[in-house]
């Protein structure tokens, strides 16, 4: 027998205690990268060519480099430096930098899109320029990049279990751990691919669902 | 350093396989999920949904450790072909998909009005515009798998970050030089596809304008 | 322009005499869902002859272009072209739905110029008019090259052949559009509205080349426009279309001085024609 039931729910509760860190990970994650993304995406357009140049090539690098590796560096060169934090944290703290680049992009493509008379009319009402951005630019900005954003969302979600790499117990290394207890992986990781599928598939539809609302009440 | 450079070797060899395989791969699913009966488009977007959704990590466990248990060993370096091959065939068929789906209507029926079978509108008429909208995305999934080859130290296999954390082990004193130079590498080997995707991108679109 | 002006034509005989037609729409009907786009129409093209469909917008003229082109199927009735069903083969004496082999065959006979042209953008405006020669018919690249050059000479367009069509203004790419249906030889040509998507000042030269295509007399054509002083000068007939029917149809001189029905006279009225209604 290739697959044993009463193994699979024997083990389910053992993979959905850690469940938390895996989803932990993925929320804190996405909130440092769209933090630092549209911080990015300002110092890209910044009238400075310096920090806009530097920010460019930062951006670059980190995009066209492993975020698996990045991770590593930070786990193990931070420490270095003194800097200590868990193994979670730096994790998070990796891949929120990591898609932090790409989400700089899509911030960038959101800016872009708002018409040039809206910038002209918010001049001509003499908005300060903060007010300029939260009260009129950002608000166009970002509703037609929502979608976009919840796809990095579900990327991101599916880029946890490298987290293991560096110590982190999520769904993908309790698995790993269970099967070398049992000898048996079979159960276990079919189960967390069945996690995987199952909530990125449904955030999928949603994120379908949330496009054509936004695209309807246009 | 040296160690690393050699690491590179299969590391590339990886990316180039794992992008052929997957290129493959994409057409194949791309055309299955446009095909005219229900039960290929089904079958299709299952098997794409399926490696969208499951993770690449989890895919490479899986064939790792769960494929021997039904009687199947492949050699570590096959897994890791096979799992970014299917994960990045399964984006790479959306790509073609929607390249396809993106050359106007009118296109087809200048075809049909020209009484070309649909064979040939395919090759000669729209194949040829979805493949200039395909590069990009393209050259950004294959930036993409080669990101994802540094996984596949997870299974053992001796590739470029594996190396890496083989040498930290013996030299922990050398981590800041170890991994900033493996990233430095890596860059080294995705900077030149970026510009030659994007040089493929200029010339392709060679007279659209 | 006043309804009793007499319009000069170059040719009035329509060469219809003791012919076969060489389409014959009959009883076509089609529905998208629930709304019947046309019912019940018959119509029938000569060898030759130039037939101009004029009618408000979503009457159907379109659609009737298009049945004919295969690009959209009939709901119910019969087309036949050069004497052969088109959407029907017979099998045992009796009509089925034809396959995509048969419409191959019969599709050979027409060929449409769009609306909006529908060049193929990655190929140069030569390589557009050599492409199917080539590989529907199995011309040489040689043959051709060799007529795809006439035909864009005839046009107006040879200084453009190695141009790509983004180049071109609309008025020149639908030139190239013409000269690209016109090297497959069909018996009959189909154009819909094929000036309407065009700045003003370039109507006027791709008219004038249909105006000399239709010289020839060499095919059939069907004609969907909205320009009435063109419809008058170069068709034989001219039908009114309007609800999905043909309301009204005879020589251009009959129809739009003295249109018979009222939907005609307003709709002429419309375009500053005043038929004298009676
Ligand atoms: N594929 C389709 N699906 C649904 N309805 C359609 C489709 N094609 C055409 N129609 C409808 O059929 C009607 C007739 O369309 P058609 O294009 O034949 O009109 P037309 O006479 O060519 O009008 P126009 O002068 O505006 O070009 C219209 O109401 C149109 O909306
Ligand atoms: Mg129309």
């Amino acid at each position: 027998m290739v697959w044993d039931w009463k193994y699979a729910l024997d083990i389910l509760p053992g993979l959905l205690e850690v469940a938390p860190v895996t989803i932990l990970a993925t929320l804190g994650a996405f909130a440092v990268a769209l933090i630092l993304g549209l911080g990015l995406a300002f110092a890209r357009r910044s009238t400075n060519r310096l920090l806009s140049g530097v920010t460019h090539a930062v951006v670059e690098f980190i995009r066209s480099t492993p975020p698996f590796v990045q991770l590593f560096f930070l786990f193990f060169v931070m420490p270095q430096f003194g800097v200590t934090m868990s193994a979670l944290m730096t994790g998070i703290l990796g891949l929120g930098i990591h898609y932090s680049t790409f989400l700089s992009e899509v911030y960038r493509a959101g800016i872009d899109s708002v018409e040039k008379g809206q910038w002209e009319a918010a001049t001509a009402l003499n908005f300060t320029p903060r007010q300029k951005w939260m009260r009129i630019i950002l608000p166009q900005a970002i509703r037609p990049i929502i979608p976009v954003m919840g796809n990095y969302l579900i990327t991101l979600f599916k880029e946890t279990p490298m987290l293991l790499g560096i110590t982190v117990v999520e769904m993908l290394s309790q698995a790993q751990i269970i099967g070398s207890q049992s000898f048996r992986y079979t159960e276990p990781v079919t189960l967390v691919g069945i996690f995987f599928l199952v909530l990125s598939y449904g955030a999928s539809l949603l994120v379908k669902r949330l496009e054509i609302r936004l695209n309807v009440h246009r | 350093m040296k160690n690393l450079l050699s690491g590179a070797v299969p590391t590339i060899q990886l990316t180039l396989l794992g992008a052929a395989l997957a290129f493959l791969l994409s057409f194949l699913g791309g055309f299955g999920r446009l095909s005219r009966f229900t039960a290929v488009r089904g079958v299709s977007g299952f098997i794409v949904e399926f490696f969208r959704g499951t993770s690449l990590l989890v895919q490479l466990f899986w064939l790792f450790y769960v494929l021997p248990f039904m009687g199947i060993r492949l050699e570590s370096g096959m897994v890791g072909l096979l799992a970014l091959g299917f994960n990045y065939g399964a984006y790479g068929s959306e790509v073609v998909r929607s390249a396809i789906l993106s050359v106007p209507q009118g296109q087809h029926e200048a075809g049909i009005s020209l009484n070309m079978t649909s064979l040939q509108r395919m090759r000669y008429i729209i194949l040829p515009q979805a493949f200039r909208t395909m590069i990009p995305s393209f050259g950004n999934l294959l930036i993409e798998l080669l990101k994802g080859t540094a996984l596949v130290s997870l299974v053992t296999i001796p590739e470029m970050t594996f190396e890496a954390l083989a040498m930290r082990t013996n030299d922990a004193q050398y981590t800041l030089e170890i991994f900033g130079w493996l990233l430095v590498i890596y860059f080294a080997i995705s900077y030149p596809l970026t510009m030659l995707m994007r040089w493929t991108e200029r010339r392709f679109s060679l007279g659209r304008l | 322009m006043s309804g009793s002006e007499v319009i000069e034509r170059p040719d009035t005989e329509a060469p219809i005499e003791g012919k076969e037609p060489i389409v014959r729409f009959e009883k076509i009907s089609k529905s998208f869902g629930e709304l019947d786009v046309l019912k019940e129409v018959d119509l029938d093209l000569y060898p030759g002859e130039r037939v101009a469909i004029i009618g408000p917008s979503g009457s159907g003229k379109t659609t009737m272009a298009r049945l004919l082109m295969t690009l959209e199927e009939p709901t119910d009735g019969y087309i036949e072209v050069d004497g052969r069903q088109l959407w029907h083969k017979e099998v045992n004496g009796e009509l089925v739905k034809a396959n995509e082999k048969h419409l191959h065959e019969v599709r050979g006979d027409i060929g449409m110029v769009f609306q909006h042209f529908h060049l193929f953008p990655h190929m140069t405006v030569l390589k557009n008019l050599m492409e199917a020669p080539i590989k529907v018919k199995g011309q040489t690249k040689a043959k051709a090259r060799e007529e795809a050059l006439a035909m864009l000479e005839k046009v107006g367009m040879v200084d453009f052949a190695d141009q790509y069509p983004a180049r071109l203004s609309g008025g020149q790419q639908q030139r190239v559009a013409i000269a690209r249906a016109l090297v497959m030889h069909p018996k009959v040509m189909l154009f819909d509205e094929p000036t309407s998507a065009l700045d003003p000042e370039t109507v006027g030269e791709v008219l004038e080349v249909i105006k000399e295509i239709a010289k020839d007399r060499e095919m059939a054509m069907m004609l969907i426009t909205h320009e009435m002083s063109f419809a008058r000068d170069i068709a034989d007939r001219i039908a009114f279309f309007d609800e999905g029917k043909i309301q009204e149809q005879g020589p251009p001189a009959k129809l739009l001085n003295n249109p018979e029905t009222e939907r005609l006279g307003e709709f002429l009225n419309r375009f500053g024609i005043d038929g004298n209604h009676g």
